[in-house]
C-alpha cells in the first residue's frame, strides 16, 4: 500500500529530533496565542514568519502547522474558563463551554473539547493523507485555462463563506489582485506602479502586507476598545476532569458530525475553521430534540465546534498540498512560507519533496497528541496568562512584529510599509470590510495573471477558451452558480443566521 | 438615524463629506508637494516645489480640461503623466464630491468606504497608465493592472452605491491616540534601526507605542521594555542568527 509507505516515511522525518522539537514549539507557541484575546491565528503566523526563515524548510512548516491547530485548541481553553474566545473559531464553545464551567463542570468542558478536537484530528490526518495523491495526480491534468478557473473558483468559495457583505468581499479580492501587481511583471520585466522606488520594484512583501493587516490593525483596533478588557476568571479549582459515562454518550455522535461537518467545511476554499464551529454549533442545535438545552452548558455545545474546527483546520491543508491553493489566509502564509524557502506549491510538491509533505501530515497527528497530552495538566497556567494587562502586551507586540519585518529583508522600508497597511487595516475594519478576502487575493493574484495570460496565448487570445475546455467550464459553472445562490435572499438569510448565532 | 437628525444637520455633513472628498482627490498632488519640500535641503530626487506646484496646477485648471476637448475633437497627442492624474483620478472624484451634495446618504460606512476604496482603484489606474497594453493576442505588462483596476472601480461604486440605497451603519469612530503613537513608534524603529541599533531603537519605540494607551504605568513599562529588548537582542540575533546591528554605530566603532 503506498499510502501507509507514505505515511510511514512521513512519521519517520516527523519523528526526528529536531522537527519533533519545531512540531512541540509550534503546538505551544499556538496554544499560548490561542490562549491571549487580541492576537489572531493569522498575525501569530505572520509574526512568526521570520523566525522560521533559519530553520530548515520542514521544521519551518511544521512549526508553522503547529502554531495554526495549537491555536484552535488553545482558543477553546479561555472559552471555557473565562468566556473570553481566544480565536475565533472558539466564539461558539464559549456559549455552552463556560455555561458548563460555572456549573462546576470544567474539567469535563474541557476533557470533551481534548478529546473531539483530538479525534478530529485524527480522522483529518488520515483524510489528508488519502485525498492528496488522487487531487494530485487530478491538478497535473490540469491546464493554465483550468487553472484559472478553479482559482475563481476559490475566491468565489472565499466570498461565500466569508462574513457580510459580498460585494464588499469581492472588491476586497481584487484590491488583494491588484497589490499583488506591484513590482515587476513577470513576463516583460516592466516596473509596475513602483514609482521608481527601489524597494518595490521586487513587489509588496506578504509578510508586510499580512502583518500591517492583521497585526499592527488589530492592534490599533483593540486599542481603540480601551486596552483593558473585562475578565472574569473562574477562580474555582478545576476538579475532576473525566468527563462522566452520560457524557461521553451525548458527545460521540456531536463529535462525529462536527469532524465530518468540518472535515468538508475545511476543504473547500475560503472557510477554514470559523464558518466550521459555527455551522457545527447550528446543526447541533437545529438536531437536538430539545434545544432549549443548548446555552445553558449542552456538551454537545462543545464537543461539536471544537471537533470540527479542529478538524476544518487540518483539512485546509489539502488545497494547498495537492493544488498548490490556499483556502483561507493562514494557508496563504504557508504558501508564503514555502515560497521563502524556494519550495513552490502546487502538485509537484508532492512528488519532489515527499519529506515535506509527508512529514508535515504526520506531524499534525504527532501534535494533537502532544497538544492533549501537554494541555490538560498545563490549564492552571494559560489560565495565569489571561492575568497579563494588554497595556503591556500591546507595545511588545508592535516591537515584536518591528523586529520581524525587517529581519525579513534588512530593509527599513518594509518596516514603514507594514506600518501604512496597519492604518490601511484599521480603516478597512472601520469600514467593515474582511482582510481575509485581501490576502488571499494578494497570493493567488500573480497565479491567476500568469495562468489567464497563459491560456489566452495558447488559445490565440479567444477568450471562449474557459468555456470550451468542459473541466474548465464546471468550475466556472459551479462559480457562477454559487454567487447567485447567495445573493438570493432566502440563502442570504441563512448564512446570516449561521454567523450570528454567537450573538442571541 | 437620518431622520431624526434633522435635514439641515444632514445637510452640513454632506458638506463636510463632499469636502473630505474634494481633499482626496488632490492628496497625490498635495503629497508630492510636500515630498518635494526635501529637494530644497537636497535631501532626495525630484522635482522642486514650484514645478511641482505649478505643473499640477496647470494640468488642473488648463491642460486636462484640453486633452478632454482635444480628445472630444478627435485629435490624439501624447498626454504629460500630470495631466493623466487630474484626468483619471482628480475629476472622477470632483465629481464623485459634487454628487456627493445631492445626496442623501443612508449609510455613511458603505458610501464613505465605497468612495475611498473608489478613489484607490482610479489611483491604480493612473499608475499602470504608463504600462504597455495589448500586443496583439497576448497581454501587455498593463492590461490586467487595468482590468483589475477598472474591476475595482466598479465594484466600489457598487458599495457606495449601497450606501446610498439602503440604510447601514453610520460612520465608525476613529480615534486618535492608539494609531498616532503606534504609528509613530513603528517610524521611529525604522529610521533608528539602522543608525542606533537594534538595542536602543527597540526599547525606545516601546516607550513610544506605550503612549498609545492612558492606562500606562511608566514604571511598569519601562521595566518590560527593558526584559522585552533583552530577549529580542539574545533571540534574533544569535538564537536565529540573523544578522542585525545591535549597538548605536558610534559606540560600535
Amino acid at each position: 500500500m503506498e499510502l501507509f509507505a507514505n505515511l510511514a516515511h512521513g512519521f519517520v522525518v516527523a519523528f526526528s529530533p529536531v522537527n519533533l522539537l519545531m512540531c512541540l514549539i509550534g503546538a505551544l507557541v499556538g496554544t499560548l496565542v490561542g490562549v491571549l484575546p487580541g492576537i489572531g491565528t493569522i498575525a501569530t503566523v505572520a509574526m512568526l514568519l521570520p523566525i522560521t526563515f533559519g530553520l530548515p524548510p520542514v521544521g519551518a512548516l511544521i512549526m508553522l502547522a503547529g502554531i495554526y491547530y495549537g491555536a484552535q485548541y488553545g482558543g477553546s481553553t479561555t472559552s471555557i474558563l473565562v468566556n473570553i474566545p481566544g480565536e475565533a473559531t472558539s466564539v461558539v464553545t464559549a456559549i455552552d463551554g463556560h455555561q458548563m464551567a460555572k456549573q462546576g463542570r470544567a474539567g469535563p468542558a474541557l476533557a470533551i473539547a481534548a478529546i473531539g478536537s483530538f479525534f478530529a484530528g485524527c480522522v483529518a490526518t488520515v483524510l489528508i493523507a488519502v485525498l492528496g495523491a488522487p487531487l494530485t495526480k487530478l491538478a497535473l491534468a490540469f491546464g493554465p485555462a483550468e487553472y484559472f478557473s478553479l482559482m475563481v473558483l476559490g475566491l468565489i468559495f472565499a466570498v461565500v463563506l466569508a462574513k457580510g457583505s459580498v460585494l464588499k468581499a469581492i472588491a476586497m479580492i481584487v484590491f488583494g489582485l491588484l497589490l499583488s501587481m506591484v513590482g515587476s511583471d513577470i513576463e516583460t520585466g516592466a516596473s509596475r506602479m513602483a514609482f521608481n522606488i527601489p524597494e518595490l520594484a521586487d513587489g509588496l512583501g506578504f509578510a508586510t502586507v499580512a502583518m500591517g493587516v492583521f497585526g499592527f490593525a488589530e492592534i490599533i483596533r483593540n486599542l481603540d476598545a480601551g486596552a483593558e478588557m473585562n475578565r472574569d476568571l473562574v477562580q474555582q479549582k478545576i476538579t475532576g476532569l473525566m468527563p462522566t459515562r452520560k457524557d461521553l454518550k451525548d458527545s460521540t455522535p456531536a463529535i462525529l458530525r462536527g469532524t465530518v461537518l468540518g472535515s468538508i467545511l475545511g476543504i473547500l476554499p475560503g472557510g477554514g475553521a470559523v464558518i466550521a464551529s459555527f455551522a457545527a454549533y447550528t446543526l447541533e442545535k437545529k438536531i437536538a430534540k430539545d434545544p432549549k438545552r443548548f446555552g445553558r452548558g449542552a456538551i454537545e455545545g462543545v464537543a461539536a465546534p471544537e471537533s470540527a474546527n479542529n478538524a476544518a483546520a487540518q483539512t485546509s491543508f489539502i488545497p494547498l498540498l495537492t493544488l498548490g491553493i490556499p483556502p483561507n489566509a493562514v494557508m496563504a502564509l504557508m504558501v508564503g512560507a514555502m515560497t521563502i524557502h524556494g519550495i513552490v506549491p502546487g502538485p509537484q510538491v508532492m512528488q519532489k519533496q515527499p519529506d515535506l509533505v509527508w512529514g508535515m501530515i504526520a506531524s499534525m497527528w504527532i501534535g494533537n497528541l502532544m497538544l492533549i497530552i501537554i494541555n490538560l495538566p498545563l490549564v492552571g497556567i494559560w489560565v495565569r496568562l489571561l492575568r497579563v494587562p494588554y497595556r503591556l502586551m500591546f507595545p511588545s507586540i508592535v516591537i515584536f512584529c518591528a523586529i520581524g519585518i525587517y529581519s525579513v529583508n534588512n530593509a527599513p522600508v518594509d518596516v514603514i510599509l507594514a506600518g501604512v497597511f496597519g492604518l490601511v487595516g484599521y480603516w478597512l475594519i472601520k469600514h467593515d470590510f474582511e482582510p481575509a478576502p485581501l490576502l488571499l487575493g494578494m497570493v493567488l493574484g500573480p497565479l491567476m495573471e500568469e495562468n489567464l495570460r497563459r491560456a489566452l496565448l495558447i488559445s490565440r487570445g479567444d477568450w471562449s477558451v474557459f468555456l470550451t475546455r468542459p473541466l474548465s467550464a464546471v468550475l466556472l459553472a459551479i462559480a457562477a452558480g454559487l454567487l447567485i445562490l447567495t445573493v438570493l435572499p432566502v440563502l442570504r438569510a441563512k448564512r446570516d443566521e449561521v454567523f450570528t448565532e454567537s450573538e442571541n | 438615524m437620518a431622520d431624526t437628525m434633522g435635514h439641515s444637520a444632514t445637510a452640513t455633513r454632506n458638506t463636510s463629506v463632499a469636502l473630505g472628498f474634494c481633499l482626496l482627490a488632490l492628496a497625490p498632488q498635495i503629497f508630492e508637494l510636500i515630498w518635494s519640500i526635501g529637494t530644497i535641503p537636497g535631501w532626495g530626487a525630484g522635482r522642486g516645489p514650484v514645478t511641482v506646484l505649478v505643473s499640477h496646477a496647470t494640468a488642473l485648471l488648463a491642460g486636462a480640461p484640453g486633452a478632454l476637448l482635444g480628445s472630444l475633437g478627435g485629435e490624439t497627442k501624447k498626454t504629460s503623466s500630470d495631466v493623466l492624474l487630474a484626468l483619471i483620478y482628480s475629476y472622477p472624484l470632483f465629481v464623485v464630491a459634487i454628487v456627493t451634495l445631492f445626496m442623501t446618504i443612508r449609510s455613511a460606512q458603505d458610501y464613505v468606504g465605497g468612495v475611498i476604496l473608489m478613489a484607490l482603484a482610479l489611483f491604480a489606474l493612473w499608475a499602470s497608465s504608463d504600462l504597455q497594453g495589448m500586443r496583439g493576442f497576448s497581454f501587455g505588462a498593463g492590461t490586467a493592472p487595468r482590468m483589475f483596476g477598472g474591476l475595482l472601480v466598479a465594484l466600489s461604486a457598487g458599495i457606495a452605491l449601497t450606501g446610498l440605497l439602503s440604510d447601514g451603519p453610520a460612520m465608525a469612530h476613529y480615534s486618535w491616540r492608539g494609531p498616532l503613537f503606534v504609528m509613530a513608534s513603528i517610524l521611529f524603529f525604522a529610521l533608528a534601526i539602522r543608525p542606533l541599533g537594534l538595542v536602543v531603537s527597540a526599547f525606545a519605540s516601546f516607550m513610544i507605542a506605550a503612549f498609545g494607551s492612558h492606562e500606562t504605568r511608566w514604571m511598569e513599562a519601562a521595566i518590560v521594555g527593558a526584559c522585552l529588548t533583552l530577549g529580542c537582542a539574545i533571540l534574533f540575533p544569535y538564537v536565529l542568527g540573523l544578522p542585525m546591528p545591535m549597538f548605536p554605530r558610534f559606540l560600535a566603532q
